[in-house]
């Protein structure tokens, strides 16, 4: 059969397909991404979204995580100052009902007591980032009020509502306790069970069983502070996890779209010797004819 | 005839017949380069015997013909091969465009969507911070601004093959007004008897030409050639050829008619093919789906707003401007109805602090839309559908590359100038005419001899 006289054609082809070779390796290897666009590879360019959102959420559980800690190590150590003030006041308590006090000791111990009161109010009065944190839902105003009409001497102005966050997929953290069940629970309300001692110290009766209440009022705020002590650590492990989970995200994102330099690496060499051979194929085709040895 | 006045005419046509053969030589060497050239070759014969007696002598030679070499199947095949290469070709061009838009996984609409969420889950955790708050609205107009431009960038490269069309058209009417004035000439040049090898390659270039626009098939007649569409639409038929024109339809888009027949959806080859296939395939599916996604968000997320309490403590209102019923235009049009942040509905309970309704705002990330998928999910499928056809046709390119090399090899060794065979021709033909030559000179001394009886010359 006779050949093709003309495979110049050809040769600019296969040129061509080697210079693509050699900019695709050499694309990989400048942006480090294997997938430059969609078409470079479907499946891994569509699980690339889904994999960035998935890093978009990581990092934003892990920044709620940082404001929610803030939030929950406030509440914590307030209620341990709480605590403090209320282990006084029991220790004032007991010492008011020591029958050898004479009346303005008793007295200077009630007075005493009402500065704890009021310590307390303030305390449970804690806002942090400028909303009220035992209020409830209702943050924007001082839950606890002074009213001396109120047995307890306080009123309660927050809700009982608590806000949940997001921490993970799917998991949610309750971020806070309302005053309601920490300060004023019925039955255990540290508030009136302070405001009942001040009344027995001052009368002179009935301080021993207005102890055992604030000791009562006292020992279930502990257990409520739990609560907190808990949320921390879940916080704590959280952010654990997602530590770790952001590193498998970020290893899955280079898998399906990061840059094999070995293999890109390789590609370009062997595109550049195909690309020189071409070249030099072209460079030596007929370079002599027939016409060339005619005298 | 004998003699030598009989050997000097045979030894003149066979001058004459190399120096013909020479410039058939000749001809091909000048047009070595020359695209859509067949090689030429002179068709040498025995010219006719007279009888003298019981011999019968030859009288020379004649150059019968000048025949160009080409393959007519073959030629059929590159045609076909042409008209699919380029619309796959010109399909690529565009939807390779068109996946620029949806290349980046950290930017663009999905990223948007995802840092959208984001920003909620942020507010979660304060819902009365103002700047929190701010940041959600942002990512919500940041939304809304690269489905708007994405949309519209759709509608842009919508508009732009439009142009493309009509200008695909134009050619096509200007490339068989050439192929019908060609025909016309090669009919009047074969009813003459004469070689018509030229005019017939340039016509198979032209109608390459056309192949590359339009899918056209070549029907041999009587009266030259019918070039027709695979559907049917003759383009060029005695000599005539028959426009075809551009009309803007009620789609918005410009329709190919033949005559008054729309033959938009028929045409199966060409770059008109591949153009029209994004046009009307392609972009309105990725449109659509852009609409169904915009409007799924707007929806679910006005609806989740709806259930809450703003800051001020009054029922949430939309957050999205309502889409159009039935989505389409929603990417093209998706805008924030609100600008104070603290219009967000994130509470539940309607006091300031409480957060409940966020989690109704966020939930709607993971909420299926018409389409059965979150709206990440939505985003991510569109992205595998733009990218695997750009894929696919790319490979399709590729292949139809190979097999058109393949032809044009075949087409090569059939028609193409080798001038290493040409040199040779050149030798023999001038061999011939020497050794010609030295029959005339011979002959010339014989005469001479006869008419000088022999006086010797030397002794003049």
């Amino acid at each position: 059969m006779r050949v093709n006289p003309n495979p110049m054609p050809d040769l600019l082809a296969a040129l061509n397909q080697t210079e693509l070779e050699a900019q695709k390796a050499s694309l990989e290897i400048a942006s480090g991404q294997s997938v430059n666009e969609p078409s470079d590879n479907p499946v891994a360019a569509a699980l690339l979204i889904e994999n960035n959102d998935q890093a978009t959420f990581n990092a934003g559980y892990l920044q709620s995580l940082t404001s929610v800690q803030g939030q929950l190590s406030t509440a914590d150590s307030t209620l341990s100052s709480v605590e403090t003030a209320l282990q006084r006041a029991i220790s004032l308590g007991v010492e008011g009902a020591n029958g050898t006090l004479s009346d303005s000791d008793r007295a200077a111990v009630a007075e005493e007591l009402q500065g704890i009161q009021t310590q307390l109010v303030s305390l449970a009065n804690t806002s942090y980032q400028g909303h009220y944190i035992f209020a409830g839902t209702n943050t924007n105003a001082a839950p606890y009020v002074a009213d001396s009409t109120a047995a307890s001497g306080v009123d309660y102005a927050g809700n009982t509502d608590v806000n949940e966050v997001s921490i993970g997929n799917g998991y949610k953290l309750a971020v806070n306790q309302p005053g309601s069940q920490l300060f004023s629970a019925t039955g255990n309300d540290v508030f009136l069970a302070i405001n009942n001692l001040v009344g027995a110290l001052q009368n002179n009766n009935g301080i021993g069983d207005a102890v055992t209440s604030l000791t009562s009022a006292s020992n279930y705020l502990s257990a409520q502070r739990v609560f907190y002590g808990n949320a921390l650590n879940q916080a704590q492990s959280q952010t654990t996890y997602l530590d770790t989970a952001k590193q498998q995200i970020a290893e899955q994102q280079n898998t399906l779209g990061g840059a094999d330099l070995a293999t890109a690496a390789t590609n370009l060499s062997q595109a550049q010797t195909d690309e020189q051979a071409a070249l030099s194929a072209i460079s030596k085709f007929s370079q002599n004819t027939l016409f060339d040895y005619l005298r | 005839m004998s003699g030598l006045n009989g050997t000097l005419s045979i030894a003149l046509s066979a001058l004459a017949a190399s120096q013909e053969a020479m410039t058939t030589t000749s001809n091909n060497v000048a047009n070595a380069n020359t695209p859509g050239y067949s090689r030429e070759v002179a068709d040498l014969a025995a010219a006719a015997p007279v009888e003298y007696g019981s011999l019968t002598y030859g009288t020379g030679v004649v150059l019968a013909k000048i025949e160009s070499l080409r393959n007519p199947i073959l030629e059929i095949q590159l045609n076909q091969e042409t008209q699919q290469q380029s619309m796959l070709n010109s399909s690529l061009g565009q939807l390779q465009q068109l996946q620029t838009q949806f290349s980046s996984a950290t930017s663009g609409i999905g990223a948007d969507i995802s840092n959208f969420f984001n920003s909620l889950q942020q507010l979660s955790t304060d819902p009365t911070n103002l700047a929190l708050r701010q940041s959600v609205l942002t990512a919500a107009g940041n939304m809304a601004t690269d489905f708007n431009t994405t949309a519209e960038n759709l509608q842009t490269q919508s508009a732009n093959i439009d142009q493309s069309v009509v200008q695909s058209v134009g050619e096509v009417n200007t490339l068989t007004a050439q192929i019908a004035s060609v025909d016309q000439q090669i009919s009047a040049l074969e009813n003459a008897g004469q070689n018509a090898g030229t005019l017939v390659d340039t016509q198979t270039s032209l109608i390459r030409q056309l192949s590359g626009l339009i899918d056209v098939s070549v029907i041999p007649t009587d009266q030259g050639i019918t070039l027709a569409t695979s559907s049917g639409t003759t383009l060029v038929s005695g000599g005539q050829s028959f426009a075809i024109s551009t009309q803007l339809g009620s789609d918005g888009v410009q329709h190919i008619y033949a005559g008054t027949e729309d033959i938009t959806n028929s045409l199966t080859g060409g770059s008109l093919a591949g153009l029209i296939q994004v046009r009307d395939q392609e972009i309105p599916s990725l449109g659509s789906r852009l609409d169904q996604l915009a409007a799924g968000l707007a929806d679910n997320l006005n609806a989740a707003n709806q259930k809450g309490y703003d800051l001020n403590g009054n029922a949430g209102e939309n957050l999205f401007v309502a889409p159009p019923t039935g989505g389409t235009g929603a990417a093209a049009g998706l805008e924030v109805s609100i600008t104070d942040p603290s219009l967000i509905a994130a509470s539940s309970d309607g006091t300031s602090g409480s957060n409940g309704n966020v989690a109704v705002l966020s939930a709607v990330a993971n909420q299926a839309l018409a389409n059965g998928q979150t709206p990440i999910e939505s985003y991510s499928n569109l992205v595998f559908q733009i990218g695997s056809a750009t894929s696919n046709t790319s490979a399709d390119v590729d292949a139809s590359n190979l097999i058109l090399q393949q032809l044009q090899d075949e087409r090569g060794s059939v028609s193409d100038v080798s001038l290493d065979e040409e040199a040779a021709n050149l030798v023999q033909y001038q061999t011939a005419y020497q050794a010609a030559a030295r029959v005339v000179s011979t002959v010339d001394g014989l005469l001479s001899d006869a008419v000088n009886l022999g006086i010797d010359a030397a002794e003049e």
